[in-house]
């Protein structure tokens, strides 16, 4: 059960709730604040499901499913009315909100002629909805651990610092992250997105996990649905999307990459081919994931340790140390090698020119 | 005066055939705006001499030097340019020798090693040397070499040991040793409590502390607030602590003060402050001593004692006596610390060697007038586009290819390249005109980093399930908040800005059992290298949890002592007797005078 204000009970209002037109079954156009691709054309279908959010007065409001033509899970969606309350006084608030099939919030719908109001009455602006969305996508978001008179306490002045001071510091995270004037309204809002909601519709789509949901995570730009479906991953499966990996592995974020990296069977270091893309993205991937490459820098085919030697300009110190360390054996037979690893440490512009420097020095 | 200049006899030595002088630059007798900067010296050899000016050149150091012999003396300096690149060197200093400035730029090499300064004649026996700093921006020198031969130093670390060893021919051991009841080593929160605990008990108690002030993070150095809740040790806790001010904020200097005279107040403590320890000598997992040094005499002392506590945040003293230790992540399942919602942020699937970062804290405030900073173009690709005028706990930095102990002096540069190009950046937008740098910290405040393991390990199944261990001596409130680099989640962000997963727990107990070794049997460890796995380091790594650890092995020492017994024996033997000494901290004692 959601509580939200500070303590008024509905009923004692006197205001009746506009009923929210629930008759749109289905969604065509992309949400007006909405986090994820759309791509155009797209139909979802509204599908009842057993899940609901509880509203204090204001009972429950259901959750649907909202499927594609091939009657596919895509999304979840509610009509949410709420009342907002701050001193004393009371408000509706009406929202559609979408989450994703990992119960993840993705975006809203303002419901027409309900425009959000702050606690001076104005509307909200559209960069007030736009913050608004971008408050309720920070899934770590201080609201998540603050209650609301901790959020609206004034802190005590410091000597050094005033206004800004510690539980100040805490005050300014929330102003710079919720829409001025309309922090009740925010932290409801938030609260509904991020309430119990998503464990259950986390649990509703690892029920409905099929082949074609992989498929459809796996090849998703969202982040969320990569590693959901990464970590749904058997042995077998590295291999059935190898090309997909590589790809995700070249231009997702460092920590999809991460988990690809540290998780790659054993087959893939023991075969040439299979590890050889992974390492031409070297120098397209963050520090932390060439980092990761190189611990399996023993297992790799003789032309990427050769290769490599292009990108020295791009290794930290210590990566560099590791190449050089890996490399020792083969500088001694290569002289193509041998010569680039020379004229790196002579180049004015290499920052870790030394390091290669000392390298040679000690082979010598 | 005369003190002085017998140290530098220490340091400085004549060999038979050329004319050899080693000078420290830490040693030197006034040390002008330069500052002694000991955090490095596992890594790069030396405490050395670092020109902190936030961007404005400091004033010289100066020391005079007796030369045994005239002649013509080649001036090595050991030094490194800290921001190699495509740009002028941050840190760049001169020499000045019986005031003539040596016309060589030092500071310009990469990594560290020496870089010629010239040549001088000398002609008389008194000689002045001088550090003119250029820049303001962390210039540093280790040492400067007299030699009247051609031979250059050795750079390579390797070779730096042995021949600094020869050239100061200093002998194996500290000629001084002293005895104690108990050797702390490291005076942050945990070590002050440890020794205080251990001192009212009667100990004898012997501090190590490599920095002037006590207090680690919470120190006025470094300016991280005291969090936690006190658990039985409020009455030592409150001699120690920090109000809650923001971090990076003057008023800890207030409670500097307070630990500071707190601490020196007990007159069985013996304080050694700047001295660094460097070694412990473990035979059959038992620590004989351990040696320290002055960080800016290199006077050295062998410090002996039946009990001995780490407490050095790095935990040192047991990786040097072979301690079992941890550093990075535990797998996932290792002690099942999965959390659904933050998935791989929080606890990988695959061990590896993240760690929670390092901060550097800093502040800046309004001047009067209008305040030029310098342009920093090798400060720009670290900070990029990023504007700030001042810094909290989420300038934070760790990466997985460095390690929070042996890459420390690249982290705080890269904190450093951070903070002044973010400040420059800043000073760009009209209204921070008037913005000055008031305080940026050179000390790296760090998180986490070795831990060493002990009979049990906590971990956040413990801080779950607040269960109550039969030997639990410390307990906190507190979330488990475990830091990770928001750049793994969009590579648009700063590398040096990290981001908190709040994990809340009922109340929740650490066992004495995490307080000593497993393996060295008169080692107990207080503070973040406590025995914990990473996840569970999340919450009791703040400072008066660990202060409670302090004071909770103090006390275990004092029962040591009193059985002559090692610290596994108090869990087996003497946990009611321990347990109630502990219970009893809650209570404010009756002085002696009203018994």
């Amino acid at each position: 059960m959601l509580f939200v204000g500070l303590g008024l009970w509905w009923s004692e209002i006197g205001i009746l709730p506009r009923v929210v037109n629930s008759q749109d079954e289905t969604l065509d156009k992309r949400p007006d604040y909405f986090a994820m691709e759309w791509e155009e054309g797209t139909l979802l279908t509204k599908k009842q499901t057993p899940f609901f959010i509880e509203v204090e007065t204001m009972g429950n409001q259901s959750i649907s499913l909202l499927t594609d033509e091939n009657n596919r899970p895509r999304l979840y969606t509610a009509d949410i009315v709420t009342p907002v309350c701050a001193d004393g006084e009371c408000r509706l608030m009406y929202l559609t909100l979408y989450w994703n099939l990992l119960g993840g919030y993705v975006g809203f719908d303002k419901v027409e002629g309900q425009e959000l109001t702050k606690h001076d009455h104005e509307e909200f602006t559209d960069p007030d909805y736009e913050k608004l969305h971008q408050l309720l996508l920070d899934d770590n978001s201080i609201l998540k651990r603050k209650k609301i008179d901790e959020l609206v306490e004034r802190p005590a002045t410091s000597e050094a610092d005033g206004v800004d001071a510690t539980s100040g510091a805490t005050i300014a995270e929330v102003k710079e992250s919720v829409v001025d004037g309309a922090l009740y309204s925010c932290f409801v809002a938030w609260n509904i997105a991020h309430g119990e909601v998503k464990r259950e519709l986390l649990d509703n789509t690892a029920g409905l996990f099929n082949l074609e949901m992989k498929h459809y995570m796996l090849n998703s730009n969202d982040v969320d649905y990569q590693m959901y479906a990464l970590k749904s991953f058997e042995e077998g499966d590295f291999i059935a999307f190898k090309e997909r990996i590589v790809e995700m592995f070249r231009e997702s974020i460092p920590l999809i990459r991460t988990y690809i990296v540290q998780n790659l069977p054993e087959l893939f270091w023991r075969s040439d081919s299979l590890q050889i893309p992974f390492w031409e993205s070297f120098d397209a991937i963050d520090i932390n994931n060439r980092s990761l490459l190189l611990n399996h820098l023993e297992t790799a085919p003789k032309e990427v340790l050769l290769s490599l030697s292009a990108n020295m300009g791009l290794m930290t110190k210590n990566q560099l140390k590791t190449y050089l360390m890996g490399v020792e054996d083969l500088v001694k037979e290569n002289s193509l090698l041998a010569k680039e690893l020379d004229s790196f440490a002579h180049s004015k512009s290499n920052t870790y020119a030394y390091i290669v420097e000392e390298f040679l020095e000690d082979l010598e | 005066m005369k003190l002085i200049v017998l140290t530098f006899s220490l340091l400085c030595i004549n060999l038979a055939v050329s004319q050899d002088m080693l000078i420290e630059a830490e040693g030197f007798e006034d040390k002008g705006g330069w500052v002694v900067d000991p955090q490095f010296v596992e890594q790069m050899g030396s405490p050395y001499l670092l020109a902190h000016g936030m961007g404005v050149p400091v004033e010289n150091a100066k020391t005079r030097v007796i030369f045994n012999k005239d002649g013509e003396y080649k001036v090595w300096v050991r030094t490194k340019n800290w921001v190699p690149g495509n740009w002028e060197p941050p840190g760049k200093f001169q020499l000045k020798i019986n005031n003539k400035v040596l016309q060589s730029i030092l500071g310009q090499r990469s990594g560290w090693g020496w870089e010629l300064a010239g040549t001088v004649s000398i002609r008389k026996k008194k000689n002045s040397v001088e550090l003119v700093d250029l820049t303001g921006f962390n210039g540093r020198i280790d040492a400067i070499y007299f030699t009247t031969s051609d031979a250059e130093p050795p750079s390579s670390m390797k070779k730096l040991a042995t021949w600094r060893k020869t050239v100061t021919q200093e002998p194996l051991a500290p000629n001084i040793t002293k005895k104690f009841d108990l050797v702390v080593v490291g005076g942050g929160i945990a070590g002050c409590a440890a020794s205080i605990a251990a001192a009212e008990q009667g100990l004898n108690v012997a501090l190590i502390h490599d920095r002037p002030v006590l207090g680690g993070n919470a120190s006025s150095e470094i300016r991280v607030h005291t969090l936690g809740i006190y658990g039985h040790f409020e009455r030592i806790l409150k001699k120690l602590d920090t109000e809650h001010y923001p971090n990076g904020s003057p008023e800890a200097y207030k409670d500097q003060e307070k630990r500071d005279n707190n601490v020196k107040s007990y007159k069985n403590i013996s304080l050694f402050l700047n001295w660094r320890a460097y070694d412990a000598k473990a035979i059959e997992n038992r620590i004989n001593y351990v040696d320290a040094r002055q960080t800016a005499s290199g006077e050295r002392i062998r410090f002996e004692a039946p009990l001995f506590i780490d407490s050095t945040g790095d935990g040192w003293i047991g990786y040097w006596a072979g301690a079992e230790f941890t550093y990075g992540r535990e797998s996932v399942d290792k002690y099942g610390e999965h959390w659904e919602e933050h998935g791989e942020l929080w606890s990988p699937k695959q061990p590896d060697n993240a760690v929670m970062g390092s901060s550097v804290l800093w502040r800046s405030y309004e001047a009067e007038g209008n305040e030029n900073f310098p342009e920093v173009p090798w400060a720009m690709p670290v900070a990029r586009d990023y504007a700030k005028v001042k810094g909290e706990w989420q300038w934070e930095f760790s990466r997985n290819d460095l390690n929070q102990i042996d890459d420390a002096e690249e982290i705080r540069d890269h904190m450093l390249r951070a903070i002044y190009g973010s400040f420059a950046n800043a000073k760009k937008q009209a209204e921070n005109a008037n913005r000055k740098l008031e305080w940026v910290s050179y000390l790296v405040g760090k998180r986490e980093s070795r831990r060493l393991v002990g009979d049990y390990i906590f971990t956040l199944n413990d801080a779950k399930s607040g269960e109550k261990f039969h030997d639990a001596v410390v307990m906190e409130t507190r979330e488990v908040d475990v830091h990770y680099q928001t750049v793994l989640e969009d590579e648009k962000n700063p590398d040096f800005i990290s981001e908190a997963l709040f994990y809340k727990t009922p109340k929740y107990y650490i066992p004495y059992r995490s307080l000593y070794s497993k393996n060295i049997s008169n080692l107990f460890m207080a503070g973040r290298n406590f025995s914990t796995s990473h996840v569970g380091l999340g919450g009791p790594r703040v400072m008066r949890t660990t202060g409670q650890m302090g004071a909770a092995v103090g006390f275990a020492a004092s029962l040591c002592k009193k059985y002559e017994v090692d610290p596994r024996d108090i869990y087996t033997g003497y946990l009611d007797e321990y347990l109630t000494l502990i219970e009893n901290q809650k209570y404010t004692p009756i002085p002696d005078s009203k018994q």
